[in-house]
């Protein structure tokens, strides 16, 4: 079964980045899948934020990178871009570290304008680290999660975009599976 | 030289902000070349002398996250934020990290009230390892601060591991100091505006016309 990491971007568990990724995540385990959610927030502040790649537990979050056949990676917009906190974590990979990975990007925030934005800054970030294989994302309006629920437009578009996500990554894990097994040289 | 007499003014102040992480720190001594600079250049223009506030966001890496989490600065974090809001101007520089900004940078430009720079004239700077990045200032740094509505001179300074000690890097810090102390010369501090300029602050053109 392929192995998928949720990057959870957000300030909070309960915070509208959050409630998506909580979100994406009871979908993924309908369908079966084995998911951890890794909240940038709970990483030690210090070491994320000056990059310290000595700590054990930045450590283990780099790890689950490389072991994940799939990536959600979620943020709010903050100014027009992602925020600093999945800069900082991203900043932490290794060259190529999501070369042969299928990143599925989600974004919260205020106006659809936004989407746009999240591109442009998301997008070179990715590519910069090695993705090859970077999905078309959702993005999430404030103005459709209340509370803990997320309006029945929004959830379907979400749902849709897993439903993308799913399948390459199958493909992503067997491509690799395959290379793995092919004879050296 | 056209700004009036300036002596009995204002204190005029700048905020220099960076995000160094290393020790020593390229991204420091940028910004500190680029504050000295200002100065000079402020002086050239017979201003009275600038106040130079100095902020380190390492030294507040732990305050930064927590009000990204609480929506409330520390006290600590409180006086670096009003140091900055409150300046006539901000040189803001950061190293640079897969081609942008560092997450530290942008944590702390995400903590600040998205209106509390408007019409501030900033200096962008950043360090890199390599030359080839140096579009971080027009691809990354540019739009941020065009986000938050701040005028940003039109030099910006980026300095790689070889500009250190060659010809160009100097001449491009005086370049990029002089634009901002034109800016800062003859100018009183701006009030920060909320970021929904209310309708209210709306003139019409013709009061505009008749001297309103
Ligand atoms: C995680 C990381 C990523 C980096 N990425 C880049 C890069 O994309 N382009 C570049 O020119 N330098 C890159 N560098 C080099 C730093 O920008 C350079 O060392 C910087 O000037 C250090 O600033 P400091 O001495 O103030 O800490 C990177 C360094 C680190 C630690």
């Amino acid at each position: 079964m392929s192995s998928i990491l949720l990057i959870s971007g957000g300030p909070s568990p309960t915070a509208r980045t959050g409630v998506v990724v909580s979100h994406v995540d009871g979908l993924l385990r309908e369908a079966g899948y084995g998911v951890r959610t890794l909240h940038v927030r709970q990483l030690p502040t210090l070491p994320l934020l000056t990059e310290d790649l000595r700590d054990p537990e930045i450590g283990d979050a780099v790890a689950a990178v490389l072991r994940a056949d799939g990536i959600v990676v979620a943020s709010p917009v903050y100014r027009a871009a992602y925020s600093g906190l999945v800069k900082a974590l991203l900043d932490m990979l290794p060259k190529k570290a999501l070369r042969g990975r299928v990143i599925l990007p989600l974004a919260t925030g205020g106006s659809q304008g936004f989407l746009v934005a999240m591109d442009y800054a998301l997008n070179p970030l990715l590519a910069g680290k090695g993705a090859d294989s970077v999905l078309r994302g959702e993005f999430v309006l404030d103005s459709d999660i209340d509370g803990g629920t997320i309006a029945p437009k929004a959830a379907e578009a979400i749902r849709g975009a897993v439903d993308r996500f799913t399948p390459a990554v199958e493909e992503a894990r067997f491509r690799r599976e395959r290379t793995r097994l092919r004879p050296a040289g | 030289m056209t700004a009036g007499p300036m002596a009995a003014g204002p204190i005029t102040t700048l905020a220099v902000v960076h995000a160094g992480l290393g020790s020593p720190s390229s991204t420091q001594l940028l910004a500190t070349r680029l504050a000295e600079a200002t100065q000079n250049e402020v002086a050239r223009r017979q201003a009275p002398d600038l106040e130079v506030r100095s902020v380190h966001l390492r030294d507040v890496a732990r305050d930064i996250a927590d009000n990204l989490v609480t929506g409330f600065p520390s006290a600590r974090l409180r006086e670096v934020v009003e140091s900055v809001t409150g300046a006539d101007a901000v040189i803001a520089v950061t190293p640079t990290f897969n081609a942008s900004y560092s997450g530290l940078f942008k944590s702390f430009v995400d903590v600040l009230e998205p209106g509390s720079l408007a019409g501030k004239p900033v200096l962008i700077g950043a360090t890199g390892g390599t030359e080839r990045h140096s579009l971080v200032l027009d691809h990354a740094l540019r739009p941020l601060f065009a986000y938050l509505r701040t005028i940003v001179v039109p030099t910006g300074v980026y300095a790689a591991s070889s500009d250190w000690g060659a010809e160009g890097l100097p001449g491009r810090i005086d370049r990029a100091a002089g634009e901002l102390a034109d800016l800062l010369v003859g100018r009183a501090a701006p009030t920060p505006t909320p970021a929904s300029a209310s309708i209210e602050d709306f003139v019409p053109f013709d009061q505009l016309l008749a001297g309103r």
